[in-house]
């Protein structure tokens, strides 16, 4: 009988990989708002992923951690505010879904790279949207350039390039991957008290790599790349917009 | 008898990954793209088991869930829900209104297998022997 049983107990049941705990504690103390500074460094400190990329964020024009200006995570809070630390909360789950998303369904090993290091976005190429509202708004953007779209496509439906003919087939492929990517994501912004609802993913070409900020939010750019393609994605969010 | 597993996912991606995994077993596939479609077509098939995911257009899955619990015609059919949404609440939630299984996607294949064989007998195809060559006819002296 599954009457009463905690999530601890269904996790273990179901076989849940372990979450992200500097991510979910993370956006749990932002969303608070009255939350403690020290107590959101710890838990940044805690974590070299989320500390480095924070660093990153703070340093904008530095081409290399020698080159930093601003050296700890209190100055980079200072600097950027609190509701940065959210945003690159967010990005952490997001980025691990796509990495395991990756791993799992194409085999690749998909590696976060610094976004002007990866292979520029071509005029025309394809964008998955998502957006979610609730406790939280905002939206994730997933781009491909179309080679590298039909490629992943291909690997994940287990076929050839040159046999991934159908342009619906890879928009699926594409809004499949920003849906498990976006459905991690929310699991963890619900778990952090932010409950929210995703919209349907919408896929097409287009020409515009700018990704709209949500008013009063911040915006995270990460960019990936396999051996054989490049992912960017962007999350844009504000904590303090509550609809309720 | 072979198996017959209902997959009800907006995705054709997943659905073609599921049938891809359920290849080389002996074994039926119906799909559905949303919950009304779902249910309709868990009346119409009889299951022995369903796929579902939970964020889907027209009804989502947690609403076709809830609907096949209280068809005494469909209620015993096992679910396996299979989502991106492992939010406590949701999962909670889930668990309450009576699933055997949850897989969180991404998920690998052998993942799936193994989840749907603890609910079902999946037998492997029986290899097609290849044909045999007819032997060369003798040369004409």
């Amino acid at each position: 009988m599954q009457n009463g049983a905690n999530y601890q107990e269904l996790s273990r049941r179901y076989g849940f990989a372990p979450k992200l705990e500097s991510a979910s504690r993370l956006t749990q103390l932002v969303a608070r708002q009255d939350s403690d500074v020290d107590e959101i460094v710890k838990v940044i400190n805690k974590d070299p992923a989320l500390r480095d990329r924070l660093l990153r964020v703070a340093n904008p024009d530095a081409e290399n951690a020698a080159e930093y200006a601003i050296e700890t995570v209190e100055e980079a809070l200072l600097r950027n505010g609190v509701g940065c630390a959210m945003v690159l909360a967010m990005g952490t789950p997001l980025a691990m879904a796509l990495i395991k998303t990756a791993q799992t369904m194409f085999s690749a090993k998909l590696e976060m790279i610094d976004r002007n290091l990866a292979e520029p976005l071509e005029n025309e190429h394809l964008l998955g949207t998502i957006g979610f509202s609730g406790k939280v708004a905002g939206a994730v953007y997933l781009r491909m350039n179309l080679a590298s779209a039909r490629i992943a496509a291909a690997e994940i439906l287990g076929m050839n390039p040159e046999e991934m003919t159908d342009a619906n087939e890879i928009r699926d492929v594409v809004g499949e991957l920003l849906n498990i990517m976006a459905g991690n994501f929310k699991s963890n912004l619900c778990d952090a008290g932010l409950d929210c609802k995703l919209q349907p993913p919408e896929v097409k070409r287009s020409t515009d790599s700018q990704s709209p900020v949500v008013p009063g939010g911040g915006l995270e750019r990460m960019a990936f790349r396999t051996d054989k393609a490049h992912i960017f994605v962007d999350v844009t969010a504000n904590p303090w917009s509550s609809e309720d | 008898m072979a198996s017959k597993i209902l997959s009800v996912d907006d995705s054709r991606t997943i659905r073609l990954i599921v049938g891809r995994a359920l290849r080389p077993y002996d074994c039926v596939l119906c799909e559905a793209g949303n919950g009304e479609e779902g249910l309709a077509v868990a009346a119409r098939e009889k299951p022995d088991l369903i796929l579902l995911d939970v964020t889907m257009p027209v009804m989502d899955g947690v609403t076709m869930l809830t609907k096949l619990k209280e068809d005494p015609a469909l209620k015993t059919i096992p679910v396996i829900m299979l989502t991106a949404e492992s939010g406590r609440d949701n999962v909670i939630h889930i668990a309450r209104l009576g699933v055997r299984d949850y897989l969180v996607k991404p998920f690998k294949e052998d993942q799936l297998i193994e989840k749907l064989s603890r609910n079902l007998t999946l037998k492997k195809k029986e290899a097609v022997p290849a044909p045999v060559p007819a032997p060369a006819a003798a040369p004409q002296a």
